[in-house]
């Protein structure tokens, strides 16, 4: 699909409707494109690579030069200008595949796997960019397997499992609709008497202990709230922590992959 | 600038700043000059000086000189002495020894009995050339003809030369009759080009292989055709390649004729000035009538040659060629390029498209000899072939009947550059974005046929 957007290949059925218009030729310039397969001229000095793909996306050769200058500065990488893409190490290489991607100022930015060969410093530059440029009113397509970006970065999510569409909404939604009244609980006391004073209803998940804290992972059964449980415990032990379970975004993506499966079987 | 523009700059100015290309540029010459120099080097080495010592028993070309008491040739234009030749005559063969520590190189021993079995020796230090050798037997059947004609016959040397008639054909074209035919040799020059149109396809057609198969592997191929067609970058590609070779090739010409006009000043070599050529053809011509005739023949053709072709329409033929053929193959190499993940992998591909390369190379070859024959009339028309064997029958000059071939070869070369280019693009467009697999022939088939 990213490849359609990109006019790279063309569309078995349907169309792309870009900014409320069909897709036309003009738009390649509002897109800026990351492929996960990607690299640069091996041979080629940095600064001339940078700006021969800045004026295959339109730029004149002026307006590259200086905004190329002042993102080198920025990233304060000035000295690899006039350096071959082969000196540089992947991840430097991968700081100057970015600067091309979204030097001009494209109004969607589509990255593939955009953290690939980073460092955490340099994961955490780029990420700050990205959300910059969101900011600045960009809009973002982001694929990638590292759901923890995901659930930084992401306003929303589509998740894509053997071509189809399985799970898309707000971030927050989804987390919502993942949510399954579980909560956390660490408390001193008798292990024992907090298991009994755990009638019906309450489903005891998971329990670990160090030393005489015990940590335990409750689920709420129908109709009940937190203060039943809080109730139902309070007596017996002395509760130091209590918060709510929320999945995160890795075991979404775990479950909503698992629970599609059997479908998916079925249809193949 | 079009996007086109752009990567076809890049293309060119990425390769001609390469130190190799700068290198190749100044070396090509420079080689091309040595090797030329070489050549002659080694013809003047072989030039060794001869004294031939000519044991003629039985007095047949020699005779005792009153004035000096000495034995000396009998006809006073046989055996004379020249710049790498003297010659000496007895009538006793000297002993073995004394010839190995003898002044004389060679020893050249007969007697009457050669008038029977034709047969005379020849004995060396040193193996002379065969040149040389065919000189030495020339000379002594010129003198001893010279002998028979004056003692059997009762007519004067004279009279005899009159009698003798060589004669040679000279070829006319029915067309233009008063000009002599020099078709072949013409033919010959029109090699020279035919040569280098292959190895410029050869060259830098794959070169835009290797280009393609650099953007698979460095994977930058989807960074660019997400701002360019592929189809641009493929032109730009073929385009930018072809101006590297059209400069490299320029550069050449130039280079070689700075580099032999500094080469003659330097040495201030006398072989490489035409008129000490004549001089020296002036020179040996004098050895025999008969090779008098053909020499003299041949050196106004030297000329004649040069001025028979039409340079301006060969040179623009030339042009044309070296553009749509290296246009046609390029395209086929960039396709093949695409198809393939690396260098090892083309084989395959390859061999089809190298065949007719190669074909119309040895067609060429064939046409130097039979330059109006049937195969390098079909084969200068073939789109594929055309650019070499053309240029042979380019240089013979076209006319009359010939030029509507040489306009139906013209436009199929360029009806058939859309086509695979056409074909290329298609290939290529799946293919730079296809990584891990070798395609089968019916993959490409697919690709070209599917539609977009």
């Amino acid at each position: 699909m990213i490849r359609i957007i990109n006019q790279i290949t063309g569309p078995d059925e349907g169309r792309i409707v870009f900014d409320g218009r069909p897709q036309s030729q003009d738009n390649i310039y509002r897109i800026g494109y990351l492929p996960e397969e990607r690299g640069l001229y091996k041979k080629m000095k940095v600064g001339e690579q940078a700006l021969y793909l800045a004026r295959l996306k339109g730029l004149s050769n002026h307006d590259a030069k200086k905004a190329l200058k002042e993102w080198f500065e920025k990233f304060e990488i000035d000295s690899w200008w006039d350096k071959k893409v082969e000196e540089l190490s992947k991840g430097m290489a991968q700081k100057v595949q970015f600067i091309t991607t979204v030097l001009h100022k494209p109004d969607l930015l589509i990255l593939d796997e955009p953290f690939s060969g980073f460092d955490p410093i340099n994961t955490n530059i780029i990420k700050a960019e990205i959300l910059r440029l969101r900011d600045e009113g960009a809009t973002i397509m982001l694929s990638t397997h590292n759901m923890e970006s995901v659930e930084e970065i992401c306003d929303e999510i589509a998740l894509i499992n053997k071509s189809k569409k399985i799970l898309d909404g707000s971030v927050k939604d989804v987390k919502n609709s993942f949510r399954n009244q579980t909560y956390s609980i660490s408390f001193t006391g008798d292990l024992l008497s907090f298991g009994n004073a755990l009638w019906t209803n309450f489903e005891l998940i998971d329990k670990k202990s160090q030393d005489d804290v015990h940590k335990c992972t409750i689920k709420l059964g129908d109709g009940k709230k937190l203060n039943d449980l809080l109730q139902a415990v309070m007596p017996t032990s002395e509760i130091i922590e209590v918060h709510e379970v929320i999945p995160s975004m890795n075991e979404i993506f775990i479950q909503a992959v698992s629970e599609n499966q059997p479908e998916i079987i079925v249809e193949s | 600038m079009s996007k086109i523009g752009i990567i076809i700059r890049r293309e060119y100015l990425s390769r001609v700043r390469k130190k190799s290309f700068v290198i190749m540029t100044f070396l090509g010459p420079i080689l091309f000059i040595g090797i030329m120099a070489a050549g002659i080097w080694v013809t003047q080495v072989d030039q060794t000086q001869h004294h031939v010592l000519v044991i003629d028993h039985s007095g047949l070309v020699s005779q005792t000189e009153q004035s000096s008491n000495r034995l000396e040739s009998r006809f006073q234009d046989r055996f004379v002495e020249s710049s790498d030749i003297t010659y000496a005559f007895t009538k006793e063969r000297p002993s073995d020894d004394e010839f190995k520590e003898g002044p004389y190189t060679l020893m050249v021993e007969f007697d009457d009995g050669i008038f029977q079995n034709h047969k005379g020796y020849l004995f060396y230090k040193k193996v002379p050339s065969v040149t040389f050798t065919s000189r030495l037997s020339r000379e002594l059947e010129a003198a001893l003809e010279q002998l028979k004609v004056t003692q059997d016959l009762s007519i004067s040397f004279e009279e005899y030369k009159r009698l003798k008639t060589p004669v040679s054909l000279v070829q006319k074209d029915i067309e233009k009759q008063d000009e002599t035919s020099l078709k072949q040799e013409q033919a010959a020059i029109g090699m020279v080009f035919a040569v280098i149109i292959f190895f410029f396809i050869f060259l830098f057609g794959s070169l835009v292989m290797r280009g393609v198969i650099e953007e698979k592997t460095s994977r930058i191929v989807e960074v660019i055709v997400s701002s360019v067609k592929p189809f641009q970058l493929m032109l730009g590609k073929i385009f930018g390649i072809g101006l590297v070779g059209l400069t490299q090739f320029v550069m050449w010409v130039l280079l070689s004729f700075i580099f032999l006009s500094i080469a003659e000043a330097v040495f201030n070599a006398g072989y490489l000035n035409p008129s000490t050529l004549v001089d020296a053809q002036e020179m040996a011509n004098m050895g025999n009538n008969q090779a008098d005739f053909y020499q003299t023949l041949a050196q106004n053709d030297a000329f004649n040659i040069l001025l028979r072709i039409n340079w301006p329409v060969m040179l623009g033929l030339f042009l044309f060629y070296f553009v749509g053929g290296y246009l046609v193959y390029a395209s086929l190499f960039a396709a093949i390029g695409a198809a393939v993940d690396s260098e090892t992998d083309t084989q395959q591909f390859m061999t089809p498209v190298m065949l007719p390369l190669f074909f119309s190379y040895l067609v060429a070859i064939m046409s130097v000899n039979n330059p109006e024959g049937m195969a390098a009339t079909i084969f200068s028309i073939i789109p594929l072939t055309s650019p070499p064997v053309m240029m042979i029958r380019a240089a013979m000059g076209i006319s009359g009947p010939q030029v509507w071939q040489l306009v139906l070869s013209m436009t199929l070369l360029v009806a058939f550059f859309f086509f695979t280019v056409w074909i290329a693009g298609r290939i290529y467009r799946t293919g730079i974005l296809m990584y891990g697999k070798k395609p089968t022939w019916k993959e490409l088939g697919k690709w070209i046929i599917y539609k977009s």
